[in-house]
């Protein structure tokens, strides 16, 4: 039991985690400090509390669908503020410096919304129960400082390399991290019957399987599907073109009202 | 739950749903146990599971076969939309509650 908690505090802090670790990055080179990361998530935890303590008559709206359709809602707005912050990224320089603190701030205060509802309920049900509270909230700790170590991890492992490389690598992770979240949300869709949907298109469980630990990691942080079906995948595809179309457009925009500068 | 009732709940859920069309089953969750914790559903299909949790504290609905992951607040009802299924065992389990809540859908 103890074991599983901790996996369960992982699983659902490693999402957010790793997009702060990435953020934080952004930040730093664009030299906004992290002073936007406290009231992101203050909001955040605040949001996570009302979700989660109004989560059962939210479950049952749009016929019990009401989950999934505000989850996905949650992931696309997040992907279209990682989309943002791309293009902010890559467009003429000192554009746009207080709307990035504010589009980052709003990405992770609803990151931490959505994962972090799931722990609270998970943790009413310990009030509930009259189970060990005092074991449940240790071993929670343990896997939010396990959760939090990956995002350090992510972030000074990225802030180590030198300034055309760094915008690459993180452009490349937010934008697999921004496609995860509408992978998942076409499958929250597909779950509320939103969508339809056929048989997967392929088993990738054979080289990486889904319920695996490096398995659950890059489907937290990647959404990894080792089952998709076809919405799944063209979504996702569509959804890193455009971002690759944002990159391309802000960086032709940049090139010419700047022709000598080096973006 | 018995037949009468099952009936007059997909009359109800059948009512203005334009997923009536496809076959509910439900399953009800007592004492962190699935019930019933082996079920058969018909193949190829997408299927509507009708999820009844009766005890007081919250569960998470999970399967990595199906590609399922739903919280259910303690004392609620909620739908999962499945498939459409090949043939074949497809385990699912309560996140919350792993050592005890495990259950397989068995598409036929």
């Amino acid at each position: 039991m103890l074991l599983d908690i901790v996996v369960i505090v992982l699983r659902e802090t490693l999402e957010a985690s790793i997009l702060i670790g990435v953020l934080l990055c952004v930040s730093r080179t664009s030299q906004l400090g992290f002073s936007w990361l406290w009231p992101a998530l203050v909001f955040g935890a605040a949001g996570a509390f009302i979700y989660a303590i109004n989560l059962a008559g939210i479950s049952e709206l749009f016929d019990y669908a009401g989950q999934e359709i505000i989850n996905a809602g949650l992931q696309l707005a997040i992907y279209g503020l990682l989309a943002a912050i791309i293009g902010i990224q890559f467009s003429a320089p000192a554009s746009g410096r207080l709307s990035l603190k504010v589009l980052m701030a709003v990405a992770v205060a609803i990151a931490v919304t959505r994962e972090g509802s799931e722990l609270f309920v998970f943790y009413s049900g310990f009030l509930q129960s009259g189970d060990s509270l005092l074991t449940a909230t240790t071993s929670g700790f343990i896997g939010l400082a396990v959760g939090m170590s990956a995002g350090a991890l992510v972030y000074y492992s990225l802030a180590g390399q030198k300034m055309p490389l760094l915008r690459t690598l993180y452009t490349i992770v937010l934008a697999l991290v921004a496609g995860g979240m509408m992978l998942q949300a076409t499958g929250l869709l597909i779950q509320a019957d939103w969508l339809s949907a056929g048989h997967p298109v392929w088993d990738t469980n054979s080289l990486l399987p889904e319920a695996s630990v490096p398995g659950q990691v890059v489907y937290a942080v990647f959404g990894y599907e080792a089952t998709p079906s076809q919405q799944e995948v063209i979504v996702y595809l569509v959804s890193i073109l455009l971002i690759v179309g944002v990159v391309a457009i802000m960086k032709v925009r940049a090139d010419r009202s700047h022709p000598n500068a080096k973006v | 739950m018995n037949t009468s009732r099952l009936l007059g709940l997909l009359l109800l859920l059948g009512a203005g749903n334009l997923q009536a069309d496809k076959p509910v089953f439900t399953i009800s969750i007592r004492d962190h146990l699935f019930y019933p914790a082996e079920l058969e559903v018909p193949a190829n299909q997408k299927i509507k599971l009708f999820i009844v949790n009766e005890d007081p504290t919250p569960e998470e609905f999970e399967s990595y076969e199906l590609n399922r992951e739903k919280v259910i607040p303690g004392g609620s009802k909620t739908v999962i939309f499945v498939g459409p299924l090949k043939p074949g065992v497809y385990p699912f389990f309560g996140e919350f509650n792993m050592s005890t809540a495990q259950g397989k859908l068995i598409a036929r």
